[in-house]
């Protein structure tokens, strides 16, 4: 019993709690004083492009001092005005071998780069060591460079790892304004 | 005749049943009086509250009683923002955007209220998706907003101001102001608070920021390339400070 008149009055006290505060809130004649802002929205869309490249074959073994080749592919979307290589190369069981490479815009052809050498890369890679160098021969968008690399001295296996790295601060193309 | 005589001389069972009636008689009527006191309590604070509205419409109609007539008008703050020198715009910048490009968009921001603003404007940009573009996942990455105001039209094909430029907004990354509670203040906005009516052509310049280097092929993680995203800005004035006139 005494719970039930507890509950009702609890119910009633609630309902004239909200009667009398919608009461108040109606009967107040002073409005909240604050200044007028005008707002504008413009929209843009931007996307942003990716610079990389890949070597393929990026492993090359000698087991003779015959040249291979290797192609370089700009696998983004931003031109680059250059392009690093990261040259490892093995210590073989015998030899000193040591190891110069060329790049090309167009494919080699009998050794030839339009019937020229091609540009040399860095100086050369010996035995047993890693090097970082830059070219300025880079693969076009959605294009490829070629390398030649032609060994000296091998007398056994002998392993050469070409790495690429493509740096937004130095090896991309220049960089553009536009105005609209 | 009560119960309880009409009992007398009842055999024991009779009697105990006559006993839980009254009983329960007894509970029913208890409830009925709380029902009836909450009912009256209900009734009692809407009446209350009846009577404060009223006060109130009372109040409000007293104070509404005057002997003299005035007239009065309020004013308007509307912001306006169109391309300027026969632009586009904001729109959207096709070509992949590469670390140190800029895309300078020409617009007028046109006070055609009849308010003066402040002095003050803000500007946030948010970007839609957010990511490393605009929400610093990246860091020192990302896009980035300058602001710059000619004094006349901007010459859209070179992208100079023939007049004299103000800098409102130094370059500086939106991760920063990428929401409303991190909008920048805009500085200088001269033309603006002047007076109504006037419009501030306005050098929006859109960077990127970019330090990376993508080994074998692969971009390093987090990073800003190959992200899309739809800025959206958002200039904010203020009505200039209220005035007091006395006549």
């Amino acid at each position: 019993m005494a719970t039930h008149v507890r509950r009702a009055a609890s119910r009633t006290v609630a309902v004239a709690t909200v009667l009398l505060l919608s009461a108040l809130l109606v009967s107040d004649p002073a409005g909240a004083a604050s200044l007028i802002k005008g707002k504008v929205l413009g929209s843009e869309s931007v996307t942003s492009g990716t610079w990389a490249a890949t070597a393929s074959p990026s492993t090359l073994t000698f087991t003779t001092s015959t040249a291979q080749s290797s192609t370089v592919t700009n696998t983004g979307t931003i031109a680059l005005s250059g392009i690093g290589y990261k040259v490892t190369v093995s210590n073989p069981a015998s030899g000193s071998p040591s190891f110069t490479i060329y790049a090309c815009a167009v494919v080699w052809s009998s050794g030839r780069c339009s019937g020229g050498s091609g540009t040399k890369i860095g100086t050369s890679f010996a035995k047993n060591s890693t090097t970082t160098t830059t070219s300025t021969v880079v693969p076009p968008l959605s294009g490829s460079a070629y390398l030649q690399i032609a060994p000296t001295g091998v007398t056994s296996s002998v392993t050469l790892t070409l790495g690429t790295t493509i740096s937004s601060a130095t090896q991309l193309r220049a960089q553009v304004s536009t105005n609209q | 005749m009560s119960a309880v005589s009409r009992a007398s001389g009842s055999s024991p069972a009779e009697l105990s049943r006559i006993k839980k009636e009254r009983a329960m008689r007894q509970h029913c009527h208890t409830r009925t009086r709380s029902r009836r006191h909450g009912r009256g309590v209900l009734a009692g604070l809407f009446v209350a509250s009846v009577g404060l509205m009223t006060t109130a419409g009372v109040y409000a109609a007293l104070s509404g009683v005057a002997t003299g007539s005035e007239s009065v008008t309020s004013g308007t703050l509307n912001l306006t923002l169109t391309a300027d020198s026969g632009g586009a715009g904001f729109s959207n910048f096709v070509p992949k955007m590469a670390p140190g490009d800029t895309d300078n968009v020409y617009v007028n921001l046109n006070n055609t209220g009849t308010l003066a603003s402040a002095a003050g404007m803000t500007l946030w940009v948010a970007g839609t998706p957010a990511n490393a573009l605009t929400n610093g996942t990246a860091p020192s990455e990302g896009l980035t907003v300058t602001a710059t105001q000619c004094s006349v039209a901007w010459t859209l094909a070179t992208g100079v101001c023939s007049g004299s430029t103000t800098a409102i907004l130094v370059t500086t990354q939106i991760s920063t102001f990428n929401t409303a509670g991190t909008a920048v203040s805009l500085s200088n906005v001269p033309s603006l608070a002047a007076a109504t009516g006037q419009v501030a052509h306005v050098q929006v310049s859109l960077g990127l920021v970019g330090t990376e280097t993508s080994t074998n092929g692969v971009a390093p993680s987090p990073t800003i390339q190959g992200l899309s995203t739809t800025l959206a800005y958002t200039f904010t004035e203020q009505q200039r400070l209220g005035t007091t006139i006395n006549q």
